[in-house]
């Protein structure tokens, strides 16, 4: 259902846009490009749903932003990790790790036994 | 600090905060995403409007993306505002700490003032909190009203409940969800360690469901114990339960001796319940007799139902009242009882216990008010000689680039800083105060062990105490906010300013001085009328008299031949103590309130048509009881032991009855009756007049009878004895143990201490009132030399430069005093124009002073007038003392 893959796209989103910003300052367009590059096109997620979640991250004190000039000399909002962005991603991606694993095993369970 | 901002946050100030900016940042980014997304699809092929198209259709929605960005920057801004602001007001507040610290003399001054008056206005206000608004501890309290009844043309304005009337509300009164009604009493408690006299309340069952507390163990009252026999069961006082049963929840079931009886203990009431006094020490049923016509002593309580209001109790309980009166033929039978002013007086509970209180608590507040008004005019005086000092600081940082608002804040952050440093000492202050104030015997009020600091009295005194920090910090602040850079950079220009600032000063002055002045006035109307009462002839002569009760057992009481026996034992055997000049019997002492009020009759007149001739405070005592408590006998004779139930009835009257129908001495041989009781008793002596309750109203009208002929029970014996000391006290004791071990004697009162009772609330807004106008006394010299001083000090150059060029030091004393006297006249003109208007509202507490008595509204002026001019000579002897060399040497 649409509901549950937003949802569950809205904090992996989040954990993304972390692990986008750890190789460096970018700006929006260029972590929605990182993303779907990165996850092989698989996310399909609308491009705008980006922002609401860099701003809410920013608000959170996560990342920080500047005005700079992007690569084709354009105007463009830098987004950068912050300490506490760092701290926050280091915590929260082995979590997911083992969460998306534990997840993928019981999915593959193929009887109801119990060992 | 909140957690989710990093330590950095600070940076983020350069990011836009402005509503219309952060829209631009917002659709900026947006745009830059939709063009670089369209350039690489069409440098992927695409044509120019279809890669539009794609690029905003990989997008989604828009205006949807841009809303959600807008709020959750929104909301961000408004955060680090915030924070911004808190961390610069934290910021100014530790600067203000610094600078209290360089200059602690000013600060320990200044704090001990608003101490003073912030304490006490937080220790007037716990009290009004605590006693006015605080809800009775008691679940939907506001439901809970008090009924009594009232007559006004048989002399009847309020008048208790008979048990008639209480059955009659409780059946057909359909406004209540139930009703019950108390009288309050005293038992004999016989135990191990002796009779023990307790204070009770006889209620009837529904007294617990309508208060809506019921007993922590064990049950209520049963219906069935309201009945006249079945009410032999008691429900314990926490207080009792642990002083005389050490807590035992077993007692309960358990059986003890009352006057003589067996009672049950059914329950024990939870700790901390104190209605409808705080002494009840334990609770009877009443033995509700629904015949029962006379003895109008018990109060109604009622809980009305949801949605009824007390008026409308009040009509309903009026109407049944007249039927019963129709009935009873109350009124006499030529007027119907809707002709007349006989009512029901429903009020709700809360009004009826502290409704006496809530006039001297609102003017003790106001007085209070007044203090801290001039507390905080003293500070802001203290605070505009510093801000001159501190004019070059306040331009340097202008200079510097603070605007005049951010100076201002800087300045108001640091008075209220002072004043809620004087907050935390006024709160302790008033903590220590009020502890020693309900503990002491002058809480003579209602509801005093409700009286506690709560977190409604602490927001009060935060409010306060900020808003006499911004009204102190204001006049100086916006002078210092107003600086001009250039011409105060500039050494030397300081007087112009120092004339703006001494106006305010001049102001603040003459009002402290008149708001003293007020409170000076009130206070001495106040305690004028107290003197005066206290000097009122009370008819009789308290000094070295005791009163000591004395219950009887029924057994004595209710046998006429064996009450006369002891009653000459007793007066007998106390009489021949050494020490003891007279002692008699009585069923009241004066003020004790003990006595019956009754209609009377006289022999020979047609009874009037409202049934009698007004009402009468009705005693029976024995021989010789004028001459203990000092009331003369004008005519005919006293009781003697003769009078006893074998001869004929006999009555004495005071003087104010005889002189109403006849003269003097004509009274004698002359008829009287109570409409109680259908005997005439024959008047054989007169007496003076006594004033036997509240002070302040005139005396009412008393028959005595001789105790023996009438048996009242319980008894009071009165001693008047050359030395009040306890070796006469204890073998008086000793003298009544002998003729009936049976008696407790707990309750020995001075008839003094008595009369003191009754002043208490009186004195106690005299106490507290006349020690408030000191302290604003005290406050407004301290103002008025504050200001004389800083003047002087501010002059002293021109006063050397005058000395040294020859003048008179003399002339100079004479020129600071005229100033001082100036705004002495100013601040006493105004003080007795604001006295006149607000003494007004003190009329209900004055007693034969009136609100503008001619002694209190010109003496106290002169008073404060000489004692500012005393306050202002010390400055005016040290501008005639100003050396002419430092003066010239200043800057």
């Amino acid at each position: 259902m649409a509901d549950t893959e937003t949802d569950l796209l809205r904090s992996s989103l989040d954990l993304l846009v972390l692990k986008a910003l750890s190789w460096g300052p970018m700006h929006g367009y260029g972590i929605s490009e990182w993303v779907e590059e990165a996850t092989e096109s698989l996310l399909l997620l609308e491009e705008g749903t980006l922002y609401p979640a860099l701003h809410r991250l920013e608000r959170r004190g996560w990342i920080t932003s500047e005005w700079g000039v992007s690569d084709n000399n354009r105007r463009a909002k830098f987004y950068r990790l912050t300490s506490a962005g760092r701290a926050r991603f280091r915590a929260e991606a082995p979590l997911w790790h083992r969460h998306a694993q534990a997840i993928a095993v019981a999915l593959k369970r193929t009887s109801m036994e119990t060992a | 600090m909140n957690p989710a901002h990093p330590p950095g946050w600070r940076r983020l100030l350069r990011l836009p905060l402005g509503a219309r900016s952060i829209q631009r940042d917002v659709d900026d980014e947006l745009a830059f995403h939709l063009a670089m997304r369209e350039e690489k699809l069409r440098r992927l092929g695409l044509p120019a409007d279809a890669a539009r198209a794609e690029a905003h259709d990989r997008f989604g929605d828009t205006s949807a993306v841009r809303d959600e960005c807008l709020t959750i920057d929104r909301q961000y801004a408004r955060e680090v505002r915030l924070m911004e602001w808190l961390e610069s007001l934290w910021s100014d507040f530790q600067y203000a700490l610094r600078t209290f610290r360089r200059m602690p003399t000013f600060t320990a001054v200044a704090v001990i003032t608003l101490a003073l008056g912030i304490g006490a206005t937080t220790a007037m206000f716990t009290l009004v909190n605590g006693i006015l608004l605080r809800p009775l501890p008691y679940p939907d309290s506001d439901r809970i009203v008090r009924v009594i009844q009232s007559y006004p043309e048989i002399g009847l304005d309020t008048w208790g409940l008979n048990q008639m009337n209480v059955a009659m509300y409780r059946d057909r009164a359909t406004d209540f969800a139930s009703f019950a009604a108390y009288r309050g009493g005293s038992v004999t408690l016989q135990g191990p360690t002796g009779p023990q006299r307790i204070p009770i309340q006889r209620v009837t069952s529904e007294f617990f469901r309508t208060i809506g507390v019921g007993p922590a163990i064990g049950r209520p009252f049963t219906a069935d114990e309201d009945s006249p026999r079945k009410n032999t069961v008691m429900i314990l006082s926490d207080g009792l339960w642990h002083s005389r049963f050490g807590g035992d929840p077993s007692v309960v079931g358990k059986t003890i001796d009352i006057d003589g009886q067996p009672y049950q203990i059914v329950g024990v009431m939870p700790p901390h319940f104190a209605f409808p006094r705080p002494d009840v020490a334990a609770y009877v049923p009443m033995g509700l007799n629904p015949l029962w016509r006379f003895g109008f002593f018990n109060a109604g309580i009622g809980r009305l139902k949801p949605g009824i209001t007390p008026e409308h109790a009040e009509a309903q309980t009026t109407k049944i009242m007249w039927d019963w009166a129709r009935q009873q033929n109350v009124a006499h039978a030529s007027v119907d009882p809707s002709k007349t002013r006989m009512k029901t007086i429903v009020k709700p509970l809360h009004e009826a216990l502290t409704g006496a209180s809530a006039r001297p608590l609102t003017i003790l507040l106001a007085a209070v008010t007044l203090i801290l008004l001039i507390a905080t005019a003293n500070v802001a005086t203290l605070l505009s000689g510093r801000a001159a000092a501190r004019q070059r600081e306040i331009t340097l940082r202008s200079a510097l680039g603070a605007s005049g608002r951010r100076v201002l804040r800087q300045l108001l952050t640091e008075s209220v800083a002072l004043a809620l440093l004087g907050a935390v000492v006024g709160v302790a202050l008033a903590v220590g105060g009020v502890r020693m104030f309900t503990h002491s015997s002058l809480a003579t009020l209602p509801r005093i062990h409700d009286v506690t600091i709560d977190g409604r009295v602490l927001a009060f005194t935060l409010v306060v105490s900020v808003a006499s920090g911004l009204l102190f910090g204001l006049l100086p602040a916006i002078h210092a906010g107003r600086v001009r850079l250039t011409s105060d950079l500039i050494a030397g220009q300081r007087e112009s300013s120092r004339g703006a600032s001494r106006r305010v000063n001049n102001t603040l002055v003459v009002t402290q001085l008149s708001l003293s002045l007020v409170l000076l006035i009130a206070a001495g109307l106040v305690l004028k009328s107290f003197q005066r009462l206290t000097q009122v002839d009370f008819g009789f002569h308290p000094d070295g008299v005791t009163s000591i009760a004395l219950p009887l057992p029924q057994r004595v009481a209710s046998d006429a031949r064996r009450l006369n026996t002891f009653v000459n034992a007793v007066l007998s055997r106390v009489r021949a103590i050494p020490g003891v000049q007279m002692a008699a019997l009585a069923s009241a002492v004066p003020m004790s309130n003990d006595g019956d009020y009754d209609g009377f009759l006289i022999g020979g007149r047609a009874a009037p048509p409202n049934g009698n001739e007004g009402q009468t405070y009705r005693i029976g005592v024995s021989p010789g009881y004028f001459q203990s408590v000092g009331i003369p006998l004008l005519y005919g004779r006293d009781f003697a032991v003769t009078d006893d139930s074998t001869s004929l009835r006999v009555g004495i009257v005071d003087v104010s009855i005889a002189n109403r129908y006849w003269k003097g001495a004509e009274a004698l041989g002359k008829r009287i009756r109570t409409t109680g009781d259908t005997t005439w008793f024959t008047i054989v002596g007169v007496v003076g007049t006594v004033r036997d309750g509240d002070p302040a109203l005139p005396p009412e009208p008393h028959l005595y009878q001789s105790l023996p002929q009438v048996g009242d029970n319980p008894l009071s014996l009165v001693i008047r004895a050359t030395a009040s000391n306890g070796s006469v006290i204890a073998m008086v004791r000793r003298a009544i143990a002998e003729a009936e071990p049976a008696i407790p004697l707990d309750d020995v009162k001075t008839l003094t201490s008595v009369i003191d009772q009754t002043f208490a609330t009186r004195r106690l807004t005299k106490l507290l009132l006349g020690g408030f106008a000191l302290v604003a006394l005290l406050l407004a010299a301290v103002g008025i030399y504050g200001v004389m001083s800083l003047q002087v000090a501010n002059r002293s150059r021109e006063f050397g430069i005058r000395l040294a060029i020859g003048a008179d030091p003399r002339a100079l004393v004479r020129l600071v005093l005229g100033e001082g006297a100036v705004l002495a006249a100013l601040g006493v003109v105004l003080g007795i124009a604001g006295a006149v208007a607000v003494t007004r509202s003190l009329a209900s507490l004055l007693y034969d002073v009136s609100p503008t008595d001619p002694v209190v509204l010109l003496g106290l002026p002169l008073l404060l007038a000489a004692i500012a001019l005393a306050a202002c000579y010390v400055p005016a002897r040290r501008a005639a003392r100003s050396d002419p060399l430092s003066a010239l040497r200043a800057d």
